[in-house]
């Protein structure tokens, strides 16, 4: 390895304005990749949540099992599975398919679970209430559990946002270009490790922040 | 793929599975112990001088940061920062420092929603009896702290297991490590992987039914 240059100065930043497009590019890549995964999860789980609260007993098998295995797996292995598994049985999916499609339905479990919670947080007797006054079902969970629910699920949502930002981190092992495929790229490439890493850091952290505020400004708007 | 060669292949699978699932346990375990140790330490001087002061905001600085970020990023850069710099650590021990110190900055967060959990007129009412602050500590504040944090260690721990399935990236030779090594051998990509999978299963489904089981002896003490 040849360090020695590098003892002289601690950042070099003509590199790091040079590598700013680059990350930005793959910045991008990693918002899309955690949109994908946020909405089809938040879907994806919504349908789970919406499954469980029909009381069929199937259906409450069928959530118990979904979650329990999603969330008691590493998010590597489900994608393992996904990207390198699945072509033995006929499915193969370029990386962004399977990186999104895995995190989305690994998204999903933790969202229903959140789902659940909110649901379970409203008062039995609005609903009885409810019924009495002669409220069909449907109506009751549109007009009645939904914005109340949905409402408190904000934080929660959040900051599994955040958790699936920082999971898709791992689609650089199934080669697709997001930040920290690309960081390893210019590492090896150009054997410089200070700049790019820092910068990787800088871009994660700065996307949570994002998240962050995005959140507080949505519970802001949607306040009673 | 008939079931009898697949038990056959299991059965040659399981000797690498274990030795990886024992690696995984043992690195998980050295994380969350020190997460632990780790967390309390940053929940102390985070709360210094109300919260004031240059230690506090490194701390808040701390967590946001590993909160924040990945923890493969985390775990990349303690590995490959270092060794700019002429540093060559061993895999596991900065796999093992990657996530005890991500897990730090969850149970320091834990650790604070706990202490709110005991009411301050309960401790007032003990110093007014003129009961020792590390008495108070040991015998008021901590067994309702330890009840109140419980849920939320065990689900930590939990992800800590999970987590731990990326320290394979730096070739450290846990559970998932074995599954590649594996694959890498025979292209039975889809029975070994559900197989690992099955192993974490295992694994997080111990840490909750034991997490359940000291609960219930938290509660009846």
């Amino acid at each position: 390895m040849d360090q020695p240059a590098d003892g002289a100065h601690v950042i070099d930043f003509v590199l790091l304005g040079q590598l700013l497009p680059v990350f930005g590019a793959a910045a991008l890549r990693t918002v899309m990749l955690t949109l994908v995964g946020l909405v089809g999860g938040l879907v994806c789980g919504f349908c789970f949540h919406a499954l469980r609260e029909t009381g069929w007993r199937m259906a409450a098998c069928v959530y118990q099992v979904y979650t329990g295995v999603w969330r008691g797996m590493p998010f590597l292995i489900h994608l393992f599975i996904v990207y390198f598994g699945l072509p033995n049985a006929g499915i193969s999916l370029d990386p962004f398919a399977a990186a999104g499609l895995t995190l989305a339905v690994y998204g999903g479990a933790y969202f229903a679970e959140i789902f659940r919670a909110c649901w379970q947080s409203i008062p039995r007797g609005q609903i009885e209430a409810a019924r009495c006054m002669g409220l069909p079902a449907r109506q009751i969970f549109r007009v009645i559990e939904c914005p109340q629910a949905l409402r408190a699920s904000l934080p929660l949502i959040a900051s599994q946002t955040i958790l699936l930002m920082k999971e898709s981190a791992l689609a650089s092992v199934v080669t697709y270009p997001e930040l920290t495929m690309t960081a390893g790229k210019v590492v090896s490439a150009q054997f410089v490790y200070v700049e790019p890493y820092l910068l990787l850091a800088l871009c994660y952290w700065g996307l949570s922040l994002l998240i962050n505020l995005a959140a507080r400004a949505l519970r802001a708007r949607f306040a009673i | 793929m008939n079931a009898a060669t697949f038990a056959e292949r299991l059965a040659a699978y399981l000797p690498v599975l274990l030795q990886g699932a024992a690696m995984t346990l043992a690195a998980a375990v050295a994380a969350i112990v020190l997460g632990f140790a780790g967390g309390a330490v940053l929940l102390g001087v985070s709360m210094r001088r109300g919260g004031r002061g240059f230690l506090p905001a490194a701390v808040r600085t701390y967590l946001s940061f590993f909160r924040g970020t990945p923890l493969l990023v985390q775990l990349l850069m303690l590995f490959y920062l270092p060794s700019a710099y002429g540093i060559n650590l061993p895999p596991l021990i900065v796999a093992i420092a990657a996530l005890g110190l991500n897990s730090a900055a969850f149970q320091c967060e834990i650790l604070r929603a706990g202490l709110v959990a005991v009411p301050v007129g309960q401790i007032e009412a003990a110093a007014s009896f003129g009961i020792l602050p590390a008495r108070i500590f040991r015998h008021v504040q901590l067994p309702q702290l330890a009840r109140a944090v419980w849920p939320a260690v065990v689900s930590e721990a939990i992800d800590v297991v999970k987590g731990s399935a990326i320290i394979s990236v730096i070739s450290v030779a846990d559970l998932a490590r074995g599954g590649r090594q594996i694959v890498s051998a025979n292209f039975r990509p889809l029975e070994v992987y559900l197989s690992v999978g099955a192993c974490y299963l295992l694994m997080t489904g111990a840490v909750l039914l034991l997490g359940v089981w000291i609960s219930r002896r938290m509660a009846r003490t």
